[in-house]
């Protein structure tokens, strides 16, 4: 479903560039559910962002679905709307209402008539528990609500892929649960995720890989029993020390 | 003892009230000494006025009978040497014939009364239309450079750069004498469409800057949210942007629309009878002077005040979702 060869992006900071990524491939099969983990800056926020293109990489190729983001005859729009994202500071449209944050995109890319994009977003919403409030503006609803309808936003385009940037970094730590319950959720029903988190137990119960980087490098990729019992490389071991 | 302390008010509110009372005294005693005579008895005949306007007979012939119908009178008039008599309708106190009248063609018969528009009223009219244009021509001239001067394109972003700045680095007296006397002379155009015109583009310009420091000042998460779902730059640009940005931008904007409508008197150098130039027509019959430019000012305060109410309303309705 997503593969990623040679990957590399460069910052080009005050001084001497850096690179975010640096050289990274691999691939994620549908279905599955990939965690990527790391220190800060390590880079896996920006390795996620590319493979929406919502970064502009340097060197690499990333093929979605069969569809290369590099060759020029590619439309991103077309493939970005395959691909769900969910951020960090969720990102919700302040001037829209929730059900309008879910059925906008709906109507302006996927071009559904008003009913049956408020139908769908109406079921989404329920699915993540939050029907009640679709006619309140973002601004009214905590962290952990603003973020399930980021998700039920994300999902109503349909995605093959849902790509999650630390979902769950910006909230309170009585809302991360209902959050990951969500994500659990979608990953029991099949969908393809690649995660950056840094909750361990979610990797530990929902990853089927867990993707190690540091300094844009990806150092291990492994399994989680695998990866949280014996981490191979020395850099990973410390960080679970750390983290754990 | 709490920390919050109630501190009094009245004796400032009374300070404020002595304060303003004094200024008016001073103004009176100030008017009284250079032996001014306040005629404001003067004013309102240039909002309204009632104008008389003389009829006369449409030919020779002889007034057959008058009939009287409230205040008006019927005067109906037989031609010489017979033919259909003809009826015109004349105040009643105006009357200058009686029944059995001789009358030659143009002799007078009576007025007819009409309220008139006066001057001031006029003037205060073009004000507010030329504001009106120019502010809505300046908005889209504002939004097209704003997008310009945050475009990728170096072209679109070097012209939009330039415009802003020879706009705001000019004074808009001597843009609107460029604008009718050079560019008015070359393309042939009328003097009210270089007025406005000239106004539209200078506040174009400060409309694209505040509009790009609100397009500016959307969280990037917006626009990258609207592109991860698959939308393009230019939708996403009209569904998440812009009503963003002009919601923000809404009180600076109104600022602009309250400026202009000031700046707006500026084209009566160049012959637009605006009510600036109303007012100075005026002076110059009736040399009410005081008077005249006092209620100019309070006509534009007018103006001013309910645009501002109308954009505070308006920011109080986009504020819903706060």
């Amino acid at each position: 479903m997503i593969e990623v060869k040679n990957l590399v992006k460069i910052f080009e900071g005050r001084g001497k560039p850096v690179r975010a990524v640096d050289d990274v491939s691999t691939q994620v099969s549908k279905g599955e559910v990939v965690v990527i983990i790391g220190p800060s800056g390590s880079g896996k926020s920006t390795f996620l962002r590319c493979l929406n293109g919502l970064e502009e990489f340097d060197d690499g190729q990333v093929i979605i679905d069969g569809i290369d983001l590099t060759e020029s005859k590619t439309n991103l729009n077309l493939v970005r709307r395959e691909v769900g994202m969910v951020f960090q500071h969720f990102n919700l449209f302040p001037h829209k209402t929730v059900l309008e944050n879910v059925t906008l995109a709906q109507r302006v890319v996927r071009k559904r008539k008003p009913a049956e994009a408020e139908t769908k977003a109406m079921a989404l919403l329920t699915k993540v528990g939050i029907a009640e409030k679709a006619h309140e503006y973002p601004s009214r609803l905590s962290g952990g609500q603003q973020q399930r309808v980021a998700i039920a936003r994300a999902l109503a385009m349909d995605p093959k892929v849902m790509l999650f940037d630390e979902p769950t970094s910006a909230l309170d730590p009585e809302m991360v649960g209902e959050v990951l319950d969500v994500m659990q959720q979608l990953a029991r029903e099949g969908m393809t995720m690649a995660v950056v988190t840094h909750e361990m137990g979610f990797a530990r119960e929902v990853a089927h890989r867990v993707m190690f980087m540091d300094a844009g490098k990806v150092l291990e990729d492994a399994p989680p029993a695998e990866f949280f019992t014996a981490p191979k490389e020395p850099r990973a071991q410390v960080f679970l020390r750390q983290v754990l | 003892m709490p920390l919050k302390r109630h501190t009094v008010q009245w004796p400032w509110q009374a300070l404020l009230v002595i304060i303003l009372l004094g200024m008016t005294v001073s103004l009176w005693i100030a008017t009284k000494r250079v032996h001014y005579e306040w005629r404001w008895e003067r004013v309102p005949q240039y909002f309204f006025y009632l104008d008389e306007e003389m009829l006369s007979a449409p030919f020779a012939g002889t007034v057959q009978k008058i009939t009287p119908e409230g205040t008006y009178s019927r005067v109906e008039i037989a031609p010489e040497g017979g033919g259909q008599p003809t009826t015109v309708t004349v105040e009643t106190d105006t009357l200058k014939v009686k029944a059995g009248d001789p009358i030659a063609d143009n002799d007078d018969i009576g007025a007819e009364r009409h309220w008139k528009i006066g001057p001031l009223t006029q003037g205060l009219w073009v004000t507010i239309w030329i504001s009106f244009v120019s502010g809505f021509v300046g908005l889209v001239i504002g939004l097209i450079t704003g997008l310009c001067r945050l475009s990728p394109n170096p072209t679109l972003r070097g012209l939009a750069v330039l415009y802003i700045e020879l706009i705001r680095g000019t004074p808009l007296l001597v843009q609107i004498f460029i604008f009718y006397f050079f560019i008015g002379t070359v393309l042939n155009l009328d003097r009210i469409v270089a007025g406005v015109g000239a106004l539209a583009l200078f506040v174009g310009a400060y409309i694209a800057e505040i509009i790009r420091a609100g397009i500016q000042s959307i969280a990037k998460g917006q626009t990258e949210a609207a592109r991860s779902l698959g939308m393009s730059s230019t939708e996403t640009m009209i569904y998440i942007v812009l009503p963003q940005a002009f919601k923000r931008v809404l009180p600076p904007l109104a600022g602009q629309f309250i400026s202009l409508i000031k700046d707006s008197s500026l084209v009566s150098v160049i012959a637009i009878t605006d009510l600036t130039k109303s007012g100075r027509e005026i002076i110059t019959s009736n040399f009410a002077t005081f008077e005249i430019w006092f209620t100019v000012a309070l006509l534009y305060l007018v103006v001013t005040s309910l645009l501002s109410q109308l954009l505070f309303w308006l920011e109080r309705r986009f504020a819903r979702s706060d």
